[in-house]
Parts: structure tokens; C-alpha cells; sequence
């Protein structure tokens, strides 16, 4: 009887698979598993690997994603301390951190995840009404600081959660929280609309009343300027020609070796001057050169 | 991958040892499972390789792939990255690949601070009707730091520069980002005013935005770097035209303010030419002064001594000398005889401030 060595290999080989199957499994890098021994966990497991185990009625593995979950509570209404209503929202990231402490709570439920977050989603609500009842309006919205008080709130938050997750050991871990809705109650945004309507109304009157009166003192402003600009110059204007009269005086010693000439000189020039244009002269014969007319021509002598 | 067990399975039955005495029929019917036997090794070898040749994957220009190994990644670190090209694992169950996109450019919208809308309005580009008050679960919006409300949104674009983080630690990252956005415009509008948010510092306040939510995904290690973030604010639709209001009188004051800008350039400007003439005009007038009379000076120093020669005649000659010039130039001249009888004569004048024709005056003898 010929046994054929190949057939022996083969059926060695599915012994061998069949076996792996039964007793080990894998852990992937995004799961983490843990491994109960007729129905009790006995060993967590949190590093990615193969493992051995023991078939199925003696051991059986659960696994649960262990990758961050994102999950956002609903919005919840709270008072602040100066008594003002706030609904916020908060979103979270959190992960299953230690199977044994997480399966007993929720792996009895169809979806673990979903029912850790329900669980969640209670905790959070009590925690925001706690956490938003110690801090007035203007923690939340500020113009006058720098954000402190608002990551302060989220970190009250998270902090309180933190701790109720620790003293009942869910086996949770939260990687981080923030604050992502932050509103008023329906009926109250009313009331806001108005008020910053009548914001709206005195902003643009005063721009306008600005307007004007900034234009108004702009003109004036260059009004004044224009006339010291102009007084300047006739006051400059008065000191050059002071100048020249001062420089021309100078000549005046010349005409003091004879002042009656000097005068005769200069009311000669002057009604030369003043008779340049357009006039109209009447004479009597008493006017030289007009007394020729009276045939005296011996006036000569006379004058 | 699993098929290479079913003809395994099927092999034993054919291969009974032949016990009975050799006849034609049964030479025959072992000769026939001896070959059928051949084929079943051959297609086993062949089964083996495509179990092995299914290892072989591909990675594309903008994949990397990691290749878990029960369950664990091989290598550590930007180590396990593989690049584009060729590669090959164990096939499943041993070894496993995942391939991660690093495409690009990613991008998150958020809306946390936008009115509802549904997609038909969003295409058409359409507002919905606005009610007289906002109901939180569906309408978003912002509060700012002076309790205004306003609606703001911002799409983030973002760049995965850590994929085995991002892939292997987040359920969404793409979510946890677009959270941290949400958050960042929350936070940075309840610390701005209404009017820097609209119009004042609309950069400032988007570059506060992106400094929040790059400091966020930070610090929550998303394995993704913020490239940029573009944020959009409008007012509530329920008060757009008094928001309007004020923007229609912020122009008009501007309008008006460079108005006055424009006269008082005007008017400062003629003041400074005027000024300027004045004193060009002082200046020509001084020199004027100074050398008439030093030209008189010059010409009394000449005159005097004819002067002192003949003082009588020499002022007669001037006197007629200077009356007959003047008289030259006047327009009209008049003369009266002094009647014989030496009665006063009337003279009248009719004054015309039209041009004056020649032919005005009147004489009366």
C-alpha cells in the first residue's frame, strides 16, 4: 500500500490551519480586545498582534475600535451666574482606553460605541449646567479678554468629565473637548435683533452727525489757515515796501540841498502823472501857457 | 484567498492504491488517475503561486500603503510608509495593506454659524425667507463679544502630513478637524466686535480663525497641517438693510469728508499763490521806489545847478514844458475866454458813466 508523501504534507498543512483558526487571533492596530474565559474577562489586550486563545466555548474574544471617536452632545440649555440662558454644545473626542473596565458596561448592547455615547451625552449635559452655572455672560463672549476664560470653561469641562469617568471606571478615555455651539434661546434672539437695530440706527446717525461736523471743522480749519497765510504776506508785503521807503530816504539828502526845487520837481511830475489818461482839462486864460490868448505876451517880464 | 483548500480537500479520493489483478480495464482506469493525479499537482503548484502572486499590490502617485502584519504595522515611524511602485506582502491573513490618500489638498466647511439652507437654496444661491427669530436647532450662528448675533462660516483646507496617524487613530479625522474649525469660529468671534468681524478686520479676524483651529489641530495631534482657511460673515438676514444703513452713512461720510479735503486744498492753495503775489508784488514795488528816486536824485544832482543859474526862468521853462506834455495827452481840452465884460461864465457838466463820446460836453458862451 502506497502512501503518497504529498497527501500526508496537505493533510498536514489543513490540520495546521484549522488549528490556527481555532486558537489564535489577530489584533489589528486600531482595535483593542479583550478575552474572556468562560464569560469573565481575564486578559486585555491593547498591543496589535497575533494571540493564542483557547476555542471557542472555553475563551472568546471581544475587540472594540479603539481610534478616537468624534461626538458631538446635544444642545442643552443652561443658566449662567448672572442669569443669562445659554444653550451650548459641546464636541468630543474620546476612545475606548481599557477593554476590561469597558466590556462589562456596554458589550452587552448591539453597538458598544453608540451606547457608551448615550451614556456620555448624559454626563455632558449635567456637567455643562454645572460648569455654565459658575460663570457669568462674559466669560463666554468678551471683547476685553484674550480667549482664557472661554478655553477655561472647556477645560472645567473637561476636567469634570474627566473625573466622573474616572470614579466609575468606564474604561473611557476623553483625548479632547471643545465648545462648538453657543446660542441663545429662540425667544431671546429676538429681543437681541431689536436691540442691535437700535445699535445699528445710533451707529449710522453718528457717522453722519460725525461726518458733518468733522467736514465743517476741516473748512473752517482751512479758512483761518488761508487767512494768517494771506496776513502773513501782506504783513511781509508792508515790511518790504517799509524797506524801500527807508532805502529810498536815503536819496532824500540829495533833494535837501534844494528843497524848493525838489518840491517844484515833484509836483510837476505828479500832474504829469495824475493827467495820463483820459481827462478833461477847462482853462481860463489865467493858465500859462493859455494866457497867450489874452495877447499879454509880455508876461514875460511879470512872472 | 482562501480556494487553495478546496481541491486540497478533494485530493485523497482519487488516489486509492489499485489492489486488484492487472487487467486492461483497471491499467486503464490507473493510468487515467495517475494523469488526473499529475493535473491536480500541477493546478495545486499553481494555486500556491497565485496565493503568493496575490501579495503583489501597486501603490499610486498620491497613496502611501502600510502593510500591517497580524494586525501591526511593519516598520516604525515614516518607515512604514511605502511609496508609489510595485510592492509585495503576504497575502491576507498573514499580512495585510492599507492604502492611505495623501492627495492633495483636503477640505472641511463648517457651518455651525450659518443659517439653514437647504442644498436646492445653496445652488440656486438663495437666501431662505428670514423669520423674525432664529431657532437654534436648525439656524447657526455666532455670538460676539459684544452679544451680537452674526453668521459666519469657513471652509479649511488642510494637508495630511502624518497618514498612519490619521488613518489608524481617528474614526473621522476629517470630522475631528472640522469640529476644531467649528470651535475656532465660535471662539474667535465672541472675542471680536460685530463691526471688526463684518467690516473693519475681516482679515484679522480670519487669520484669528486659522490660528485657533491650526493651534487646535495641533494640539489634538490630528496628523494634518491647516494650509488655509477662508471664513465668510454676513449680518443676521434679518437686519441686513439696517446693517446696510450704517455702511450707505459710513460712505457718506467719507463722501462728505474728502468734500471738505478737497476745499480746504482749494482754498489753501490760492492763499499761498495770493500770499505769494503779495510779496512778489512788495518786492517789484520796493525796487520800483528805490530807483525812482535815486534816478530823480541823480537827475536834481544834474538839474540843480542850471537850477541856481536861473532859478526864475528855469521853473517857467519846466512849468510850460510839462503843461504842454500833459496837455498833449489829454483827451478833451477846454478852454474859456474870460468874456469882455467880465461877468462869470456858466459851465455845465453831464456826467455819463457810458463811454464818454466825444461830443458830451457843452459850452455854454
Amino acid at each position: 500500500m502506497k502512501r503518497n508523501p504529498l497527501t500526508l504534507v496537505i493533510g498536514l498543512l489543513l490540520i495546521i490551519i484549522f488549528g490556527l483558526l481555532l486558537f489564535t487571533f489577530q489584533v489589528r492596530t486600531t482595535e483593542v480586545a479583550v478575552v474572556t474565559t468562560f464569560g469573565k474577562p481575564t486578559r486585555p489586550i491593547t498591543e496589535p498582534n497575533l494571540y493564542f486563545k483557547w476555542p471557542w466555548p472555553v475563551q472568546k474574544v471581544w475587540t472594540f475600535d479603539r481610534r478616537v471617536q468624534n461626538f458631538e452632545d446635544r444642545l442643552t440649555e443652561g443658566l449662567t451666574r448672572d442669569s443669562f440662558n445659554l444653550l451650548t454644545s459641546v464636541y468630543v473626542g474620546w476612545k475606548v482606553s481599557d477593554p476590561t473596565a469597558f466590556f462589562p458596561r456596554f458589550a452587552g448592547s448591539a453597538n458598544p460605541i453608540a451606547a457608551a455615547e448615550t451614556l456620555l451625552d448624559q454626563w455632558l449635559g449635567n456637567t455643562k449646567t454645572a460648569v455654565v452655572g459658575k460663570h457669568p455672560l462674559s466669560d463666554f463672549i468678551s471683547t476685553s479678554d484674550d480667549g482664557t476664560n472661554f478655553v477655561a470653561i472647556e477645560n472645567e469641562i473637561l476636567a469634570a468629565i474627566q473625573s466622573q469617568l474616572q470614579t466609575n471606571n468606564l474604561g473611557l478615555q476623553i483625548e479632547f473637548l471643545g465648545l462648538k455651539r453657543l446660542q441663545l434661546p429662540e425667544s431671546v434672539t429676538q429681543s437681541v435683533f431689536e436691540r442691535m437695530t437700535s445699535e445699528r440706527k445710533v451707529l449710522a446717525d453718528r457717522f453722519q452727525y460725525e461726518g458733518e461736523a468733522e467736514a465743517q471743522r476741516i473748512r473752517s480749519g482751512a479758512e483761518r489757515k488761508a487767512a494768517e497765510v494771506l496776513a502773513n504776506a501782506e504783513g511781509q508785503a508792508t515790511e518790504i515796501k517799509g524797506q524801500g521807503e527807508a532805502q529810498a530816504a536815503k536819496s532824500l539828502a540829495v533833494f535837501q540841498q534844494n528843497p524848493e526845487l525838489a518840491s517844484f520837481i515833484f509836483r510837476l511830475s505828479a500832474l504829469e502823472g495824475s493827467l495820463k489818461e483820459r481827462s478833461v482839462l477847462i482853462f481860463d486864460q489865467h493858465t500859462p501857457p493859455f494866457d497867450l490868448f489874452r495877447g499879454v505876451s509880455t508876461n514875460l517880464l511879470n512872472k | 484567498m482562501n480556494d487553495h483548500d478546496h481541491p486540497h480537500n478533494g485530493l485523497p479520493e482519487p488516489v486509492p492504491p489499485p489492489e486488484t489483478p492487472v487487467d486492461a480495464g483497471s491499467q486503464a482506469l490507473s493510468e487515467a488517475l495517475r494523469s488526473s493525479f499529475a493535473i491536480v499537482k500541477f493546478v495545486m503548484v499553481l494555486l500556491v503561486l497565485v496565493f503568493l502572486a496575490s501579495g503583489f499590490f501597486t501603490v499610486g502617485p498620491q497613496e502611501r500603503a502600510i502593510i500591517l502584519r497580524f494586525g501591526k504595522p511593519v516598520g516604525e515611524g515614516e518607515k512604514a510608509l511605502l511609496g508609489p511602485g510595485l510592492h509585495w506582502s503576504f497575502p491576507y491573513p498573514i499580512d495585510e495593506n492599507i492604502k492611505v490618500s495623501i492627495a492633495g489638498l483636503q477640505h472641511v466647511g463648517s457651518t455651525v454659524g450659518w443659517y439653514a439652507v437647504t442644498p436646492e437654496q445653496m445652488l440656486a444661491g438663495i437666501e431662505p425667507p428670514a423669520g423674525t427669530t432664529l431657532n437654534p436647532i436648525v439656524d447657526g450662528y455666532a455670538l460676539t463679544g459684544d452679544t451680537n448675533i452674526i453668521h459666519t462660516r469657513a471652509t479649511l483646507t488642510y494637508r495630511i502630513n502624518d497618514p498612519i496617524r490619521y488613518v489608524f487613530s481617528f474614526v473621522n479625522a476629517s470630522n475631528a478637524v472640522q469640529s476644531a474649525q467649528d470651535n475656532a469660529l465660535l471662539y474667535v468671534a465672541s472675542r471680536f466686535k460685530v463691526d471688526d468681524i463684518l467690516t473693519r478686520d475681516i482679515a484679522g479676524f480670519q487669520e484669528a480663525v486659522r490660528r485657533r483651529a491650526t493651534q487646535l489641530v495641533e494640539n489634538q495631534d490630528l496628523g494634518v497641517v491647516v494650509e488655509q482657511c477662508v471664513v465668510q460673515s454676513s449680518p443676521p438676514r434679518q437686519l441686513k438693510d439696517a446693517f446696510a444703513n450704517v455702511l450707505k452713512a459710513e460712505v457718506m461720510r467719507s463722501k462728505v469728508l474728502n468734500e471738505a479735503r478737497s476745499y480746504e486744498n482749494q482754498i489753501t492753495n490760492k492763499a499761498g499763490a495770493d500770499a505769494e503775489s503779495l510779496v512778489n508784488l512788495a518786492q517789484s514795488d520796493r525796487a520800483r521806489l528805490v530807483r525812482d528816486m535815486s534816478a530823480q536824485a541823480e537827475r536834481f544832482q544834474e538839474i540843480l545847478p542850471q537850477y541856481q543859474d536861473h532859478p526864475a526862468l528855469f521853473g517857467q521853462q519846466r512849468l510850460t514844458e510839462t503843461l504842454g506834455r500833459v496837455l498833449t495827452n489829454v483827451q478833451d481840452k477846454i478852454f474859456l475866454a474870460e468874456s469882455p465884460d467880465g461877468n462869470r461864465k456858466e459851465l455845465r457838466l453831464l456826467l455819463n458813466r457810458e463811454v464818454p463820446k466825444p461830443k458830451t460836453e457843452d459850452t455854454k458862451p
